[in-house]
């Protein structure tokens, strides 16, 4: 029942929205955007199962099996591993920008509410 | 002036925190679950083929690029061009997180500059007298930073030689006997384990698990023994130069596949046997680059963050700043 797992990470990313959509602390916001982050990772990994399979690694095979076997058998997908892969690096990465950012308007304004800062309000 | 500036410092976290138009969130958010809960009862489950690129993955894996980990076969081989872009999206985040939380002053560390800062504050407005709050928060940072005397005993280097007994709060930088054993000890294991990564091609994703083990051993450097110690290794010279000698290795390596065997990120280097160090070609020297941008980029990241000191600087909504201009203007 894999698609148990494809709803939680339905559950996490609206749970992220969330945050972001009704949040004024700016933290708050970004700690919302690295759980629908999260919710990626965990949809790609989910996304990744076969039922039945082993982990795509073309080493010492189960018994009674070839690696031509495995080749062709049944594995869990390695594209959506790779992605997963590069996505939590990413992750971090954008994480980091909007934190120097959020300290930045902290700085200046000497707050973290959203609603204090409106300086580019039109 | 926000209540964070109110007397007593800042206020104790509200029971009610301050929301923001909850039930048109709810809406919104009830109604991207309901679409995104529809799309994922239809799409393919674990009893769905593998698709034609994951399938193609495994079948190439061995015989074109002597690897037995297609995993990371995807990621430097099948889909090598994905992750040099990917890497250079890295490299993009990284120099945005460098370009906003840069000091005014040119600056040779993460940390302590900000001395120059008040030296050139001073030039700039020297009637600016500091108030109370100011003078305490910067003495705050300065024990914080452990600027202070070495015979200073209200500061030691590290809470061990603090008396028993001493009222909170810990003013030494280092942390306990205890704690800086454990990590003397966890350091060197999983600095090898880093390199053990990237070094056996066979494991999966090879420099970017690499790189945040690399960046977790500084970040435990820093924790256990304060940033006197890290300062020589974590500064922006080297690190960002050796983060842009990592991005130029990754550059020739898959540029040099275009030249030498006609397509972009092909492997130009001969197969070693599998299971070896050298085993994937340009592989192992794709996550070997990946490994120095992967940890220096984060590296400079989180330590970028880590020294954002306060800044000082008056708060000009009261309009403080326009009439400094006007005078400005009319001298």
């Amino acid at each position: 029942m894999i698609v148990v797992n494809y709803l939680a990470a339905v559950a996490l990313l609206c749970i992220g929205l969330y945050a972001v959509l009704t949040r004024r602390n700016m933290i708050k916001m970004v700690m919302g955007l690295s759980l629908m982050e999260a919710s990626t990772y965990l949809f790609m990994l989910s996304l990744a199962y076969r039922a039945g399979s082993t982990a795509p690694v073309l080493l010492s095979p189960p018994p009674g099996k070839s690696v031509s076997d495995l080749v062709h058998g049944n594995v869990a997908d390695p594209v959506l591993q790779n992605f997963c892969l590069t996505a939590v690096v990413i992750g971090v990465a954008v994480t980091a920008v909007f934190l120097s950012v959020v300290v930045r308007i902290a700085q200046h304004y000497r707050t973290l509410d959203t609603d204090q800062v409106r300086e580019m309000r039109g | 002036m926000s209540h964070a500036d109110s007397p007593g410092g800042p206020a104790e976290a509200a029971e009610h925190e301050p929301g923001h138009r909850r039930w048109v969130g709810a809406a919104l958010v009830a109604g991207m679950a309901a679409a995104l809960a529809a799309a994922m009862i239809r799409i393919p489950r674990e009893h769905a083929a593998l698709p034609a690129v994951a399938r193609y993955a495994m079948e190439v894996s061995l015989p074109r690029w002597g690897l037995t980990e297609p995993v990371n076969e995807v990621v430097y081989g099948t889909r090598g061009f994905d992750t040099f872009g990917e890497t250079f999206l890295l490299l993009a985040a990284v120099i945005s997180v460098v370009m906003i939380t840069r000091s005014r002053e040119a600056r040779r560390g993460y940390f302590g500059e900000s001395l120059a800062g008040e030296r050139e504050q001073a030039q700039a407005d020297p009637a600016e007298q500091a108030d109370t709050s100011e003078r305490a928060a910067r003495e705050a940072e300065r024990r914080e930073q452990g600027e202070h005397d070495p015979g200073d005993p209200a500061a030691p280097d590290t809470p061990d030689a603090e008396p028993l007994g001493t009222p909170a709060p810990e003013t030494a930088e280092a942390m306990t006997v205890v704690v800086r054993t454990a990590i003397r000890i966890a350091l060197p294991v999983l600095a090898v384990a880093g390199f053990y990564l990237v070094a056996w091609g066979y494991s999966p994703g090879g420099g970017f698990p690499g790189g945040a083990v690399l960046l977790g051993v500084l970040l435990l450097a820093y924790a256990g023994f304060g940033r006197r110690r890290i300062s020589k290794v974590v500064r922006p010279g080297l690190l960002e130069g050796i983060e842009m000698a990592g991005a130029a290795a990754i550059i020739l390596t898959e540029l040099l596949g275009l030249l030498l065997r006609g397509s972009f990120s092909a492997n130009w280097l001969p197969l070693a046997t599998p299971q070896t160090i050298l085993s994937g070609g340009i592989a192992q020297l794709f996550s070997a680059s990946e490994l120095i941008e992967v940890g220096t980029g984060l590296a400079i990241a989180v330590f970028a963050l880590i020294g954002m000191g306060h800044d000082w600087s008056p708060d000009e909504r009261s309009g403080a700043d326009d009439k400094a201009d006007e005078k400005g203007a009319g001298q």
